[in-house]
């Protein structure tokens, strides 16, 4: 029986991406992974953990994770204080959040994300050259258009609620109600519940069938 | 290591060691069970599903739920007031989670994990011949479990896979089985063959998450395939699976001779925020697709399910959906139980935890309606000619289930188990 265990994995690089948001760097130490997987990680010496999808590709020899600091948490306020040098632990990749098959298929994809929701289409963009995608992400401020630069302005559309600095003005459902996919369209989304709810039930509304619709939910 | 090494140097060494068998929980602990036990027999030790009279008592547990947990401490604590002398063998889930309180409880027993567990009959061979216990390195192979019929279970159990990687917010299971991985599809195929040859009429494809079977690019569909395909007087029967990857093959073999019309699909919840929340990989729209794609081809197909009632934040409209679901569905049978919250889980950290009268009522009403479908699903095969499995005869009448996994009976005079009989025969209990 193979169990997932932790391996301590040293930091090796810290990028601000926000007050409260950030991207660790850290040692692969031979972790195998799909685009697409996720991780759980931890400050050393602890006992808690969250689970992170993984930011970057499998082709980096390094893993980063994007993560956003929750007031009064137990791990996220414990991960913004560490610094290159320090250790956290992670154990294997899990995940069926994954675009491989369809890819070799050549499909057209439409990833929805809501705050860092967006890291495995961040992971899946950087892994796949060439691949056909249109990606919406649903923030409340432009300021958490998280390292936009990494996608196509014609392929990225910022979402913001709270500011009108995005591409669009509103939420992902907005944006969604206004520009159709297409039927046949493999739809990809990743963020909270509610958010997933919701364009759910406008993607099935467009014709997108069930089966062509995948979620990871954070919470 | 120190926990797997089994002390029983005061057993009789002799042929006729009993050894005892205690299984709680799912049908995999079952056929683990039955691997073991006949393991042990094959090697002339007499084996038993009671504790009295036995020189080793082995319990396979579970810890699914708080209820699996106190059933597993009871009945290990009721086998050794039976049978104070017995060695005791504490295996499973539960003793993969809650090693050292297991071992601190009962400090005579022996306390071995999932993963040391198809090693308890070396351990305890070795130890009788030789004074070591030690489990080798082979011992840790999750499919080395020999194969058997007619052990425990008239129906022949067949692993397929263990571990589960969907890491569902309420379950504690991917953390107590680890990774899946899927058994290759020849030693499948082989045990099949085998078991069969040795007269078993029924076959349940079992493991953790079986869905997700996928072993050199042979998925379930393509496994299941396979399996009917071979010669024999037998039939296949799916045992729990998750609505979560069936493929346009899987439909293609609905209402194969050899499958039987019966799917344990585990539904959970009949709301889709709460199937969100549980972070389930399917909705209740897929869920009812499959039923309607199955009943397509066999309309009186058994569906039976898992229910989970009282998940953190569930409300009682979105409780109401599931009833609804359940009478739209019109189970066969539904395993129901109330959440309860496992250490490490993320549902653990939900907020709007159900309180306990709460859940307790609304499994209460759950039972009620299960009941009435029950009853509803089963009346039609009442007094009708089925095929039935004889799985025990007592003062003239013989009972088993037909294909559809439907609980049955009629008069005879053969004692013969695990016979196929094609009769008039009444629903078991039926009123």
């Amino acid at each position: 029986m193979q169990k997932r265990s932790f391996n301590l994995h040293k930091i090796t690089d810290k990028r601000d991406l926000t007050d409260s948001t950030f991207v660790l760097r850290m040692e692969r130490n031979g972790l195998e992974f799909l685009p697409g997987q996720h991780i759980q990680v931890g400050p050393p010496n602890g006992i808690h953990t969250r689970e992170y999808s993984i930011y970057n590709a499998p082709s980096d020899d390094y893993l980063e994770i994007l993560v956003r600091e929750v007031e009064n948490g137990l791990v996220t306020p414990a991960l913004k204080k560490l610094v290159a040098g320090d250790s956290v632990v992670i154990n294997d990749a899990v995940g069926y959040f994954t675009i491989e098959e369809a890819v070799k298929q050549k499909k057209t994809f439409l990833f929805v994300a809501s705050g860092t929701g967006i890291s495995p289409f961040h992971s899946f963009v950087k892994s796949y050259p060439g691949l056909d995608y249109r990606l919406i992400h649903g923030i409340k401020f432009a300021e958490e258009a998280y390292e936009k630069e990494a996608y196509k302005p014609s392929r990225y559309a910022a979402c913001t609620s709270q500011d009108e600095g995005g591409d669009f003005h509103g939420r992902v459902t907005g944006w969604l109600e206004q520009n159709p996919v297409n039927s046949d369209t493999l739809c990809y989304l990743c963020g909270n519940c509610d958010m997933i709810y919701d364009v759910y039930d406008i993607l099935e509304k467009q014709g997108v069938k069930s089966s062509d619709i995948f979620t990871e939910v954070y919470f | 290591m120190a926990q797997r090494i089994l002390y029983l140097a005061s057993l009789r060494l002799n042929n006729n060691m009993k050894v005892a068998f205690k299984t709680l929980g799912c049908r995999l602990n079952q056929y683990e069970t039955d691997a073991l036990a006949a393991q042990f027999k094959g090697n002339g030790y007499e084996v038993s599903e009671k504790e009295e009279g036995a020189d080793v008592v082995v319990v396979n547990t579970c810890t699914v739920t708080n209820q699996s947990n106190q059933k597993s401490r009871y009945v290990i604590s009721h086998a050794g007031r039976i049978n104070p002398d017995a060695k005791m063998v504490i295996t499973g889930c539960m003793a993969e989670s809650h090693a050292n309180q297991l071992q601190k409880k009962f400090p005579q027993a022996t306390v071995i994990n999932n993963k040391g567990k198809s090693g308890i009959f070396h351990s305890v061979d070795s130890l009788v011949k030789t004074g070591n216990a030690e489990l080798s390195g082979e011992d840790y192979d999750l499919f080395s479990y020999q194969s058997f019929t007619e052990m425990f279970h008239t129906r022949s159990l067949i692993k397929i896979q263990d571990g589960c990687d969907n890491f569902c917010t309420f379950c504690i299971i991917p953390f107590v089985r680890g990774r899946a991985i899927s058994r290759p599809v020849e030693q499948v195929l082989e045990n099949v063959r085998d078991v069969v040859a040795k007269g078993a009429k029924e076959i349940v494809l079992t493991g953790v998450n079986i869905s997700r079977y996928e072993y050199e690019g042979v998925k379930f569909s393509g496994l299941v395939d396979k399996i009917l395909n071979l010669e024999g007087d037998f039939r296949v029967r799916i045992s729990s699976i998750e609505p979560d990857r069936f493929d346009d093959h899987f439909f293609t073999l609905i209402g194969h001779p050899k499958l039987a019309p019966h799917l344990h699909l585990c539904l959970q919840s009949g709301s889709e925020r709460i199937l969100l929340q549980m972070r389930r990989m399917y909705t209740v729209k897929d869920y009812l697709n499959i039923v309607e794609r199955v009943r397509k081809v066999d309309p009186a197909s058994n569906f039976t399910t898992d229910i989970i009632v009282g998940f953190p934040g569930e409300t009682e409209e979105e409780f109401e959906e599931t009833m609804s679901i359940a009478r739209e569905v019109g189970f066969g049978h539904m395993h129901i139980f109330k959440y309860s919250v496992r250490q490490g889980t993320r549902a653990e950290r939900m907020p709007n935890h159900i309180p306990d009268k709460v859940k307790t009522e609304r499994s209460k009403r759950m039972h009620e309606l299960a009941e009435e479908l029950t009853a509803a699903y089963r009346a039609p095969f009442d007094n009708t000619e089925q095929r039935i499995l004889v799985e025990k005869w007592k003062d003239g009448v013989a009972s088993g289930y037909n294909d559809y996994f439907v609980p049955m009976e009629f008069a005879s005079d053969n004692k013969k188990r695990n016979r196929f009989e094609v009769v008039k025969a009444r629903v078991k209990d039926f009123e």
